[in-house]
């Protein structure tokens, strides 16, 4: 009976992570009272794009950039609003990551360890910015790759909207990436894939099945993430600090060519490989 | 015995019914086995039981359908069964319309026609489709048991045996009313069901009520329409729950009551735990409920607030759930639930204090329908809910709080109240000058506009912007000027006088927020108890099983 009220409180008190704005997340994932953003709203850089093509910006593009302190440490956590086109990476949205983890990266040359985390809640590249889009996010991954030696750079998926396109390719470069249990990560959207392949290829609104296959629990099954954690703010929270207390991975996941070329051979292309049939044949957190 | 004065001809009968149902029944009886027909003889059996311009029940309600049934129904050769005269509650599947199409049908009374509507629409217009009249359920099947007796009915259940007692499990719903207005009027029965089985869980309906019984093909189709996401609730909305809880429910100690299936409703249930809990009003409201089992209902049943909750039907994914509270919901002795339509219908307008429900459009006298241009859905249950049923005698705190007049013989009054966020998403104003009812039913030749509630019935009006007590209001004038105070930003509400709005809210016949304590800035979606159907199936303890679509995880 105890045991049952103690879950009610703890169900009445939970605070999801995937309710937050992005700015509220940027501020949940830093240590109390040391959060400040950096290019906000109140700074105007906006896209200069999107009002050609009658679509209202937003003041900080959609992506907030806040630093302060994770554990003591320096900290910068860029994180994208998917409320605002979609969490789509546009020029200046881009750029922004780009340079924060460019910043970093000299911050860590001059001796100061500053601890860089990415909420990569996105379709991908924002087809209103096409090109400036898809070079911008060239970026983030040649910052990512720069920055990784000096400091994990912990990447964290939370949802609804997922990690898509480009951004799945800065998701799997980072050391360590969390994702919650509604989180996606894969490099078309389900959507983008009825589409082009037809509704027999992939049903899109079939729920369980879209999560069955790019879905949290599944990615962290199959070792595609590094850990699973519940839709709770502090847990994230802590997790965070934990993958930073850990330090660095021994390898990284994009480095492992042969181990990924030898799962994709003892895939038979004949047979139709679900989400349960990839667990069996990939192992659970299978890493090299 | 009286002799029959026009010598020459036999003696009346009296059971000119009994004897036809006997004939229709003897040209099937070599295909049966006990009461069970071979389903592949279903279209067969059809032509020969039904017969042109018969009265037919077909058992489609919004949850559950006998789908093989009218599937079946739509393959009957229109040359040999035209004409028929189709009684059903909602019009929701293709086929249903296939029926007036091939000719099969030609005549229908109905109670809803969602995803329907336009097709309905059309064919009305090309005079293939001819409207009894569009009712509410307990209209439709109080009529079955008067000049709208069915010939035949078409119905669904879980389970049968070979005596043909039925099993229906938790959506036993419309199936019992029908089968009663059918069999004993010695009109025929038909059953499909999921399975035959020796031995049934439990006997929903006698054997000797049912006259065949055949095995569809695939389980009966059935909807999960109760099923409100709480991700998809508005701050808006969590604000107006704020407000019904403290300036409707507390205020008026409403104990017992309906809630519509709106996410604004949705909102409510889910602040009973957690804002409700904090004004202290946990065993002092929201006690007694007729509903289906929302899934948004489980928090506050699991904290303790809910001490029943009758059904009208059930919801997918809420069987094992139910199962395991049978201390809050009706179940039979096999342990699932016992739903019934219009029992719960008759609870719902007698018994309860409260009926609220929103809508998408009202006029300035609170006037409210969902019928909009081009659709012709009907309303289901809401209008026998939300109206103020005057052959009430019991008094309740509630009921008698609404009593304005001083007289030694005065009534109270059910309390009928209708949310409205003042624009819908799209910029269209949900107070209107005129409702589109109006030109729908004048397009449509229906002898009165199709009005969901109407506004004399209605005793609250909430929007965001406030509650409009429109039983405290004095005269025609005062309720629209009440009603126009909370009208927002609509045309309507931009007449309001300001004046008269500040004299409604010192008599109390209007309130905004703050006048009631309800704080704007605490309407937070973290104030929801469960803001997901992870965490509504995480408080169920695992065992609500939300259906496929709602899954993010």
């Amino acid at each position: 009976m105890t045991a049952a009220v103690t879950d009610l409180d703890r169900l009445l008190s939970r605070k999801s992570f995937i309710e937050l704005s992005a700015r509220e997340r940027t501020k949940a994932l830093l240590d109390a009272g040391t959060w400040r953003e950096l290019l906000g709203p109140f700074d105007r850089l906006h896209s200069p794009w999107l009002e050609m093509q009658d679509i209202v910006p937003q003041e900080d593009d959609g992506v907030v950039v806040a630093r302060g302190l994770i554990d003591g440490q320096p900290a910068v956590v860029a994180g994208i609003e998917s409320a605002f086109q979609g969490g789509s990476m546009g020029e200046i949205a881009g750029m922004k990551i780009a340079a924060a983890l460019d910043l970093a990266r000299q911050d860590h040359e001059r001796g100061i360890p500053t601890r860089p985390v990415l909420l990569l809640e996105t379709g991908g590249v924002r087809l209103q910015e096409a090109n400036l889009g898809l070079a911008v996010i060239a970026e983030i991954h040649a910052a990512i790759i720069a920055l990784r030696p000096h400091v994990p750079v912990v990447g964290i998926i939370a949802g609804l909207v997922g990690c898509f396109g480009g951004m799945s390719l800065a998701a799997a470069l980072c050391s360590h990436l969390i994702v919650t249990p509604q989180a996606r990560l894969g490099m078309n959207g389900p959507e983008v894939i009825e589409q082009e392949a037809g509704i027999a290829e992939l049903d899109a609104s079939d729920k369980r099945l879209i999560w069955s296959l790019i879905g949290g629990e599944q990615r962290a099954a199959v070792g595609l993430v590094d850990q699973l954690v519940e839709d709770d703010a502090d847990a994230i929270a802590e997790a965070v600090r934990a993958a930073f207390r850990a330090g660095q991975p021994d390898s990284y996941r994009s480095q492992q060519i042969p181990q990924f070329l030898a799962r994709l051979v003892a895939i038979d292309p004949a047979l139709v490989t679900d989400g349960p049939a990839l667990r069996a044949l990939w192992g659970k957190g299978e890493q090299a | 015995m009286v002799q029959s004065l026009d010598t020459g001809t036999a003696p009346r009968s009296w059971n000119k019914r009994g004897q036809d149902k006997a004939r229709r029944l003897a040209a099937v009886a070599p295909w049966l086995s006990g009461k069970v027909l071979p389903s592949s003889r279903i279209v067969e059996a059809l032509e020969v039981l039904v017969h042109s311009g018969d009265r037919v029940a077909l058992e489609g309600n919004n949850q559950k359908q006998a789908d093989f049934l009218s599937r079946s129904l739509a393959e009957v050769d229109a040359r040999k069964i035209h004409d028929l005269h189709l009684l059903i509650s909602s019009i929701s599947r293709r086929e249903h319309l296939t029926l007036f199409e091939k000719g099969i049908a030609r005549k229908v009374d109905f109670a809803f026609a969602g995803p329907q509507s336009l097709r309905v629409a059309q064919l009305l217009e090309d005079r293939k489709l001819e409207i009894g009249a569009i009712y509410t359920y307990v209209e439709l099947y109080a009529r079955m048991f008067v000049d709208l007796t069915p010939n035949i009915a078409l119905v669904c259940a879980e389970k049968a045996d070979a005596q043909g007692n039925l099993y229906t499990g938790p959506n036993t719903e419309d199936t019992p009313t029908i089968v009663e207005a059918t069999a004993f009027r010695q009109g025929i029965v038909i059953a499909q069901v999921n399975e035959l089985t020796d031995e049934l869980p439990r006997v929903d309906i006698p054997g000797s009520w049912i006259d065949l019984v055949v095995v569809a093909d695939r389980p009966f189709a059935i909807e999960p329409l109760f099923t409100r996401d709480p991700r998809i609730i508005n701050e808006l909305q969590i604000l107006m729950g704020m407000m019904v809880i403290r300036g409707i429910y507390e205020r008026h100690g409403v104990t017992s009551l309906n809630h519509g299936i709106g996410f604004d409703t949705a909102a409510i249930e889910l602040l009973l735990p957690t804002y409700g809990a904090s004004l202290g009003l946990k065993g002092k409201i929201c006690r007694n409920w007729t509903l289906n089992p929302h899934p948004t209902l489980i928090p506050a049943i699991e904290s303790g607030w809910v001490e029943s909750v009758h059904c009208f039907g059930s919801e997918v994914g809420m069987e094992d759930y139910i199962r395991a509270r049978p201390d809050v919901f009706f179940t039979g002795h096999d342990g699932s639930l016992r739903s019934n339509r219009v029992l719960c219908q008759l609870a719902g307008q007698y018994g309860v204090d409260l009926f609220i429900g929103s809508t998408l459009q009202m006029d300035p006298d609170g006037n409210s329908s969902t019928v909009t241009m081009g659709r012709l859905a009907g309303f289901g249950g809401a209008p026998n809910m939300g109206h103020d049923p005057k052959g009430r005698r019991h008094s309740t705190p509630a009921w008698l709080s609404l009593i304005t007049a001083d007289s030694e013989v005065v009534r109270g009054r059910k309390l009928v109240v209708q949310l409205a966020e003042t624009y819908q998403k799209g910029g269209e104003p949900v107070i209107v000058e005129s409702l589109d009812a109006v030109q729908v039913g004048k397009n449509a030749n229906m002898p009165v506009a199709p009005v969901m509630i109407y506004g004399d019935d209605v005793s609250h009006v909430v929007t965001e912007e406030g509650i409009a007590y429109l039983f405290k209001a004095d005269g025609i004038e005062e309720r629209r000027a009440a009603i126009a105070a909370v009208a927002g930003a609509t045309p309507v509400g931009l007449k309001a006088n300001p004046r008269k709005t500040e004299d409604l809210r010192q008599r109390g016949i209007v309130a905004y927020p703050e006048d009631m304590g309800v704080r704007r800035g605490d309407a937070k979606r973290s104030l929801l108890a469960a803001r997901s159907i992870e965490e509504l199936s995480a408080w169920s303890g695992g065992l609500y099983q939300p259906p496929a679509r709602f899954r993010t995880w």
